[in-house]
C-alpha cells in the first residue's frame, strides 16, 4: 500500500546524485558566485559558475533547504552547463515546479533559486 | 526508498500488541462482546463486564481504583476534558491558569482557546533541560489560580518534570494539578495512590494499545472536580457521553494489563538501544543532544545537527522512520517551538531528528540508524553553504 508520496522519482534521483554540488573544479578567465537566503533561519541557494568562450563550461551550487531545492538546484546546474552564458538570465519556474510536482507551499524556496540566479546573471552582465 | 522500513518512531505511535489484537478481535464478531455496554440485556450485560475488566486493568496499571478512569477517545480528547472541564467547573472561584509553552499541541491550543474565552494564563518557562523551575511556580500561583497543567514526559525531548514535586506544591495551595501523561503511561511507573495528581490524561496507542482510546484519571469524583464538555448522554460519569466502543476498552485494559507486567523489562530494553543509538553518532561535529542525559524518558533521544535541513535530512535518512523537528512541508514553515522554548534557534531547531524505541527495536536497526544518520548528514553538509564552518 502506498501512501501520500511528497517526492516524485525525479526529486529523489536529483536529490541523491546531486553531482553539480560543492565548489567550482576548474580555473576560468571569469567566474561568477551568487548568494541569497531567505529570513533568518531559512533557506539559503549558492551559485557558482566557470565561463570560458561565452559558455558554462562549469556551474556548481550549495543549498541548505528542503530536498525539492536541492533538486530544482542540481536540475539547474545540469541544464545550464555547457551551454551559452545566457541561459543565465532564463529560468523557467513553472517548468520547474511540474516537473519535480513542487508543492505550491514551497514556490518561495523556488523563488529564492531564481534570484540567485538573476544575481548571478547580473555580475555576469556587470563584468562584461 | 531504499529497504524495509526501519521504525523508531515509537513516541508517535505503537504497533498494537499480537495480545491485544486478539483480545479485541473477541469484541467484534456477532458471537463476541459487540454489544452497548449500557445496554440492560445479555449482550450488554456481557460487554459491560468486559469493559469493567478493562477499566479495572487501566487502574491496576496506575495503583488506582477504577471508578476513576474515565475513557475518551485519545489524549487529545483526555486534555481538553481535563483543562476545559476543570477550568469551567472552578470559574466561579477564579479564572487564573498555570501551564507551559513546551506542552503538547493538545494542550497549548487548549489553554489558548480558554485564554480566548476570557481566561488568564500564565506560561511558565523551562530550564535548558526543559524542567519547571519549581520556585518559578511557586511565585505564580495566586489566591485565583484553579489549575496547572504540566506534562509528565516530554513527547519531543523525553525530558521527565517532577511531577510528584509540582503536585505537592498544587496541594498546599488548593491548586488542581494535571498532567499529560501520553508518553509516560506504562512506560514509567505511576502510582497514583501516592502521587499528588488530581487529572492524569493518557492514550492507549502510546503503549501497544489501539488508536482511537483513552482515559482521563479524576482523582476526585465527588466534588465536581471537572465539568463535561460534550453532551448527549449519561455514559461515563455523564463526563463523557457517547456509547464506549467495547473493542478499544477491551484492547486498552489488555494492553495496560501487559505493560504492568512488562514495564520493567521494556524499560531496560529502550535504555539499551538510546544508548547503542547515541553511542554510534555523538562523536559527529556539531550534534547537540536535546534530551537531557539523567533527567529524560529513555525511549525518546532528539538530536539537533548543525548545518542540516530537517526535512532533507529526513529524506537522506530513509527507510528509517523517526519524526522531525521541521515543519517545512506545513504552510508554517515554523521549526519545533518546543525546542526553540529550549533556547534552540530556527536552524537548530529544525534539524531535531526524535528518535523513540520500543520493546521491538532491534541493535540491527538501531545500527542502521546509525549508518543512514551519520550518511545524510555527511551528505547534506558537504553541499551546505555552512558547511566550512561545522567539518
Amino acid at each position: 500500500m502506498s501512501g501520500f508520496e511528497p517526492y516524485n522519482d525525479v526529486v529523489r534521483t536529483l536529490f541523491e546524485n546531486p553531482v553539480h554540488a560543492g565548489d567550482l573544479q576548474g580555473s576560468y578567465a571569469e567566474t561568477l558566485a551568487s548568494d541569497a537566503s531567505e529570513s533568518a533561519g531559512g533557506a539559503r541557494v549558492m551559485l557558482f559558475a566557470g565561463i570560458a568562450d561565452g559558455m558554462i563550461a562549469e556551474m556548481r551550487f550549495r543549498v541548505w533547504g528542503c530536498p525539492h531545492l536541492i533538486a530544482a538546484a542540481e536540475m539547474l546546474c545540469r541544464d545550464c552547463e555547457k551551454g551559452p552564458v545566457s541561459r543565465l538570465s532564463t529560468f523557467d519556474r513553472n517548468a520547474v515546479m511540474a516537473k519535480l510536482s513542487v508543492p505550491n507551499e514551497k514556490t518561495g524556496k523556488m523563488l529564492l533559486l531564481e534570484d540567485t540566479l538573476e544575481l548571478l546573471w547580473a555580475e555576469h552582465r556587470s563584468a562584461g | 526508498m531504499t529497504g524495509e522500513p526501519i521504525y523508531l518512531d515509537y513516541a508517535a505511535t505503537t504497533p498494537v500488541d499480537p495480545r491485544v489484537i486478539a483480545t479485541m478481535q473477541q469484541c467484534l464478531a456477532s458471537d463476541g462482546c459487540f454489544a452497548n455496554p449500557a445496554s440492560i440485556h445479555i449482550k450488554g450485560r456481557q460487554a459491560a463486564a468486559v469493559a469493567g475488566q478493562a477499566r479495572k486493568q487501566m487502574a491496576e496499571l496506575l495503583n488506582t481504583s477504577a471508578e476513576r478512569i474515565i475513557w475518551t477517545s485519545g489524549a487529545t480528547e483526555s486534555n481538553n476534558l481535563a483543562i476545559q472541564g476543570a477550568a469551567k467547573a472552578r470559574a466561579h472561584r477564579g479564572r487564573h491558569l498555570i501551564t507551559m509553552p513546551t506542552e503538547h499541541k493538545a494542550v497549548v491550543d487548549t489553554f489558548r482557546a480558554l485564554g480566548k474565552e476570557g481566561y488568564e494564563i500564565s506560561w511558565l518557562e523551562p530550564d535548558s533541560r526543559g524542567l519547571l523551575p519549581l520556585d518559578t511556580l511557586a511565585a505564580t500561583i495566586r489566591e485565583d489560580t484553579q489549575l496547572v497543567s504540566v506534562m509528565h514526559v516530554n513527547n519531543e525531548t523525553g525530558v521527565i518534570q517532577d511531577i510528584r514535586s509540582i503536585g505537592s506544591l498544587c496541594r498546599q495551595k488548593g491548586v488542581l494539578f494535571h498532567t499529560d501523561a501520553a508518553q509516560s503511561v506504562a512506560k514509567l511507573d505511576i502510582d497514583l495512590s501516592t502521587l499528588p495528581v488530581d487529572l492524569l490524561s493518557l492514550t492507549a496507542h502510546k503503549f501497544y494499545g489501539p488508536q482511537g482510546i483513552g482515559a482521563v484519571y479524576i482523582a476526585d469524583m465527588t466534588s465536581g472536580g471537572i465539568s463535561p464538555i460534550m453532551f448527549g448522554g449519561g455514559q461515563e460519569r455523564r463526563l463523557r457521553p457517547g456509547t464506549l466502543p467495547v473493542h478499544l476498552v477491551a484492547g486498552a485494559g489488555m494492553a495496560a494489563a501487559i505493560a504492568r507486567q512488562e514495564m520493567a523489562a521494556n524499560a531496560r530494553h529502550v535504555e539499551t538501544m538510546r544508548d547503542r543509538l547515541w553511542a554510534g553518532i555523538s562523536d559527529m561535529a556539531g550534534l547537540t543532544r536535546n534530551s537531557p542525559v539523567d533527567t529524560a524518558f529513555a525511549g525518546i533521544l532528539n538530536v539537533s545537527a548543525e548545518g542540516v535541513e530537517g526535512e532533507s535530512l529526513m529524506l537522506g535518512m530513509e527507510p528509517v522512520c523517526v519524526a522531525s523537528g521541521s515543519a517545512c512541508n506545513s504552510t508554517s514553515g515554523e521549526s519545533s517551538y518546543v525546542l526553540r522554548a529550549l533556547g534552540r534557534d530556527d536552524r537548530l531547531a529544525q534539524s531535531a531528528v526524535r528518535f523513540s524505541f520500543g520493546h521491538t527495536t532491534t541493535g540491527k536497526e538501531i545500527d542502521v540508524a546509525i549508518g543512514r544518520y551519520r550518511r545524510a548528514i555527511d551528505r547534506l553538509r558537504a553541499i551546505s553553504p555552512a558547511s566550512a564552518s561545522v567539518s
